[in-house]
């Protein structure tokens, strides 16, 4: 693939003040497991452009997928109509210039993932179902390729290519009371290894089946591993340090630059540079990304940007770490590229042997904390129960209370075991100050 | 846009083409599908318009059925080659190994027809839509404390052509139109926010029959009172849930676990509970994708079945299951028109489409009256289902505490969970109006499709726990 806005694009770049236009072509390959058998692969291409312009402080934008000769010439006519209508916008600075890139190339494709055919996808997915001792009910393994090109009217005119490869994998045990595992796998190369997974699947659903229900309430230290973490940070720390969330008063962190907003021992850095999804050396925009610290001793270091926010700082981004499909559809959006949080020494063991009283969340329903206040009360679907360095039980059916933008500034310690979790490479984390209630 | 359209419905001959295609190499039934999407979304931010943008998007999926197996080719391309490509991708995806042998059984049916809207979105001015969102806005400047004002409109317009190897030849219209405000409170230390606004498988008339001003006011307003809530209660307590939390009980505690493919793959806790008391005697459950103007009304599934009515559960006795064309052969059932899918990119599989509960017999404020100790909720956030628990987990906005019959305070946001039999099983009061609430649901992580959910305030007793 070799992908570059069409002619009549370009030519269009020129009848406006300013004005982009950004192509992505994919190709998407899955194999879905229904009940421990491969029930479907599916075969995906798709090309689309968004054209984007700005005239007289009007701004227009459109978006098609490139289905039809005529399609082209549809989402120029569209993106006109938009900005004849558009009132003046006074918040808009200008698209990307220009830039030196700022960083190496991050190494982002696996030609294994170009090359792969339905055949080796049916062979993961049976070394997979191979390794698993319970049933899966519902599993995938989708593997995508993208090319995309962004060209502005400022002279920017940056390519991208990256592969990405995404696994969620539930798995059950079959007795009367069965217990339910998840797994999911995030990169960009194809090192996914279905054999640890199907290990891990049985062992989590095999945990789960033993959880009894929580009763009463209790105050206790939350131990949560990277893939329970990984989004209850994003949806916390991720939203307080996006900078049009801080523009529009929205983050309770918009007035706390250079202030403590953590613990003393979190660092997190925005680094496009290493092997992850939505690594890059320009964002989507076509801005130069670079390695940004965010917070720093436990101290807000600054926000992240796009061009509409003003001050990008390389974090517009239409793709996702998930899927491949749809990047031409989206509107740059502020987004951290990869969150990296600094790991630690301890071993998850050693973080349950200094524990006097908590829990190790194996599973929530579903880990999210809420992004404008960091509040969360989460049905805990497996946990492990610690009680002076030792763990005294697995419970289910309880919520556990607290809040994440204050669970920061209670890191009790970090580990050692960072996995990639979508745009955020986390250990296993523990804090301090929440709460478990049950029936 | 007028092109595209015009082109999708030209695809009709080519979806022909290709089910021929995949049936001459082997496939034991087939079907094709074009879709052409379209929308408009308009969004402001504290009086400045922050998105305008119209999308198109279209292509074809193709489906092969071979062995017990679906292969699936998807191109966004209406051109000849490339869905000739995609139904030799589908039939080769399928192939391989057999893995049953079991047969679907669909229906022919032959129909097109437009969506039933009174004022189509297509036919309103652009920068009526642009006022809308902007008084949305306006309308929420009411007080310095609400820092952020949002509102938003927006459309969705979707031409959909199936054809199958059983005869089958379709083409429908599906219009959606929707608008909100969203209000962000700060008072120096703590942050709420509040929203509103109307939703539908309706037209344009959805915001010219509202009263905009209202709904951008109500959202700043009550964005300000929440400043003052506190935290919820925990523990089991009686919970009186509103409309819109009583459909998130249906969706997630008893829906989900009521899909086909959940049933067939033994994941759902009502694996084999059809005739089984699951509920009190006043909970009748549905799912139903024919509800007139609701969010997740449909005149055929992706796989193009009729829409229909499913009753989940009939005075408090389970009663069925909703279907695709798969799982409906695999249990001998009817397909119900729940094999739904995100868009022609996406795989189609059970899903639901309007999910609530039957209505009861008391007003509202004599159910708070009649309620000595507990909690009423008010808007949700979000929800997640349990169908291997049969647990689920509620997120409610906020809500109010109620004492010896009256309300004495509010309440910030907080969670509600516990098994959705017994909760069901306690519940001793439905208020009289049925109300719907569009959303959007996924499966798993993913393929989001636009369903409602809804019923009548409900009283039971729940887990309840606040957050810090």
């Amino acid at each position: 693939m070799t992908v570059y806005p069409d002619d009549r694009a370009i030519q269009a770049l020129k009848r406006y003040d300013q004005a982009e236009a950004y192509v992505s072509e994919t190709v998407v390959n899955t194999v879905y497991i229904d009940d421990s058998k491969i029930s479907n692969i599916e075969t995906k291409t798709e090309s689309g452009m968004m054209f984007r312009m700005a005239k007289d402080g009007k701004m227009g934008k459109s978006s098609v997928s490139l289905n039809a000769p005529g399609a082209v010439e549809d989402c120029l006519r569209m993106a006109d109509t938009v900005l004849r209508y558009s009132p003046a916008n006074s918040v808009f600075q200008g698209y990307a210039q220009p830039s030196q890139a700022r960083i190496s190339a991050p190494d982002v494709w696996d030609r294994r993932v170009e090359d792969i055919t339905p055949d080796e996808l049916r062979e993961l997915a049976k070394a997979l179902i191979g390794s698993c001792r319970v049933s899966i009910p519902r599993a995938q393994i989708r593997v995508s390729c993208t090319e995309t090109r962004t060209v502005n009217s400022n002279g920017v005119d940056v390519g991208h290519r990256s592969t990405l490869v995404y696994g969620h994998f539930t798995s059950m045990t079959v007795k009367d009371h069965p217990g339910e595992g998840m797994e999911t796998y995030h990169g960009s190369h194809l090192d996914l290894d279905p054999v640890r997974i199907g290990q891990e699947l049985s062992r989590k659903a095999e945990a789960a089946a033993v959880c009894r229900e929580f009763k009463g309430s209790e105050k206790l230290s939350m131990i949560l591993p990277p893939s329970e973490l990984g989004d209850m940070i994003t949806s916390s720390v991720g939203s307080a340090v996006n900078g049009e969330n801080c523009k529009y008063g929205r983050s309770l962190w918009k007035d706390s630059v250079g202030e403590e907003v953590a613990s003393a021992c979190l660092d997190i850095v925005d680094d496009p540079a290493v092997r992850a999804p939505l690594s890059c050396v320009f964002d989507d925009e076509g801005i130069p990304a670079e390695r940004k610290p965010v917070i720093e001793g436990g101290v807000l270091k600054g926000f992240l940007k796009d061009t509409y926010c003003g001050g990008s700082t390389g974090n517009g981004m239409r793709r996702s770490s998930v899927e491949a499909q749809g990047a031409y559809e989206r509107t740059p959006a502020i987004k951290p590229i990869n969150l990296v949080v600094k790991p630690g020494r301890l071993t998850q063991d050693q973080i349950i042997e200094q524990t006097d009283s908590g829990i190790l969340v194996e599973k929530f329903a579903w880990p999210e904390a809420d992004e404008l206040t960091g509040r969360f009360g989460l049905n805990v679907r497996c946990g492990y129960l610690i009680k002076k360095g030792e763990v005294v039980g697995t419970v289910n059916n309880a919520l556990l209370m607290g809040n994440m933008l204050e669970a920061v500034k209670g890191v009790e310690a970090i580990g050692c075991d960072p996995v990639q979790m979508g745009v955020i490479t986390v250990p296993t984390m523990s804090f301090s100050g929440t709460e478990l209630v049950g029936n | 846009m007028m092109q595209q359209m015009v082109k999708a419905e030209q695809s009709q001959d080519v979806l022909c083409k290709a089910v021929e295609r995949m049936q001459d190499m082997g496939a034991e039934f087939a079907d094709a599908r074009s879709q052409t999407i379209r929308n408009v979304g308009v969004s402001t931010m504290n009086g400045e318009l922050r998105q305008l943008v119209q999308k198109s998007s279209g292509g074809v999926c193709v489906r092969a059925w071979i062995g017990g197996r679906w292969g699936y080719g998807t191109v966004t391309s209406f051109e000849r080659d490339a869905v000739m490509r995609a139904a030799e991708d589908a039939v080769r995806n399928a192939s391989g190994e057999r893995k049953s042998d079991l047969e679907l059984e669909p229906s022919a049916v032959r129909k097109h027809m437009a969506a039933q809207v009174r004022i189509h979105p297509d036919k309103v001015d652009m920068s009526e839509k642009i006022e809308a969102a902007l008084d949305l806005d306006r309308a929420q400047a009411v007080d310095e404390r609400v820092v952020n004002r949002m509102g938003a409109y927006s459309e969705e317009i979707k031409e959909n052509f199936l054809v199958n190897s059983a005869g089958s030849d379709l083409g429908w219209e599906e219009v959606r139109t929707l608008c909100r405000a969203m209000s962000v409170a700060f008072d120096g230390s703590k942050m709420e926010r509040y929203y509103d606004g109307p939703d539908s498988t309706l037209g344009y008339e959805v915001v010219r029959d509202a009263d905009i001003e209202k709904i951008g006011r109500t959202a700043a307003e009550e964005a300000i009172k929440t400043l003052s809530a506190t935290r919820a209660p925990s523990g089991n307590l009686t919970v009186i849930s509103d409309p819109m939390v009583s459909g998130l009980l249906a969706h997630e505690a008893m829906g989900h676990a009521s899909e086909g493919d959940e049933i067939t793959k033994r994941r759902s806790f009502l694996t084999g509970a059809v005739g089984r008391k699951v509920a009190s005697d006043i909970i009748t459950m549905y799912d139903n994708g024919t509800v007139p103007g609701a969010h997740g009304s449909i005149p055929f599934d992706d796989e193009g079945t009729p829409s229909s009515c499913t009753k989940i559960i009939d005075r408090g006795v389970y009663s069925g299951y909703m279907h695709s064309l798969e799982t409906a052969s695999q249990l001998g059932c009817r397909p119900t028109g729940n094999g739904r899918a995100e868009s022609f990119g996406k795989r189609a599989w059970v899903r639901m489409t309007n999910t609530y509960f039957g209505p009861g017999d008391w007003e509202k404020d004599d159910l708070i009256a009649d309620t000595r100790h507990g909690i009423l909720c008010d808007k949700m956030v979000n929800g997640m289902e349990d169908p291997v628990g049969g647990c689920f987990e509620a997120k409610c906005l906020r809500g109010f505490l109620i004492e010896d019959g009256e309300i004495t305070r509010m309440l910030q946001s907080f969670t509600l969970t516990g098994k959705s039999v017994e909760i069901l099983s306690s519940a001793d009061a439905l208020t009289k109006e049925v109300v719907l609430d569009g959303g959007m649901c996924g499966k798993g992580i993913e393929d989001w499709v636009r369903v409602s959910s809804g019923g009548p305030y409900m009283r039971a007793r729940m887990i309840v726990g606040g957050g810090q």
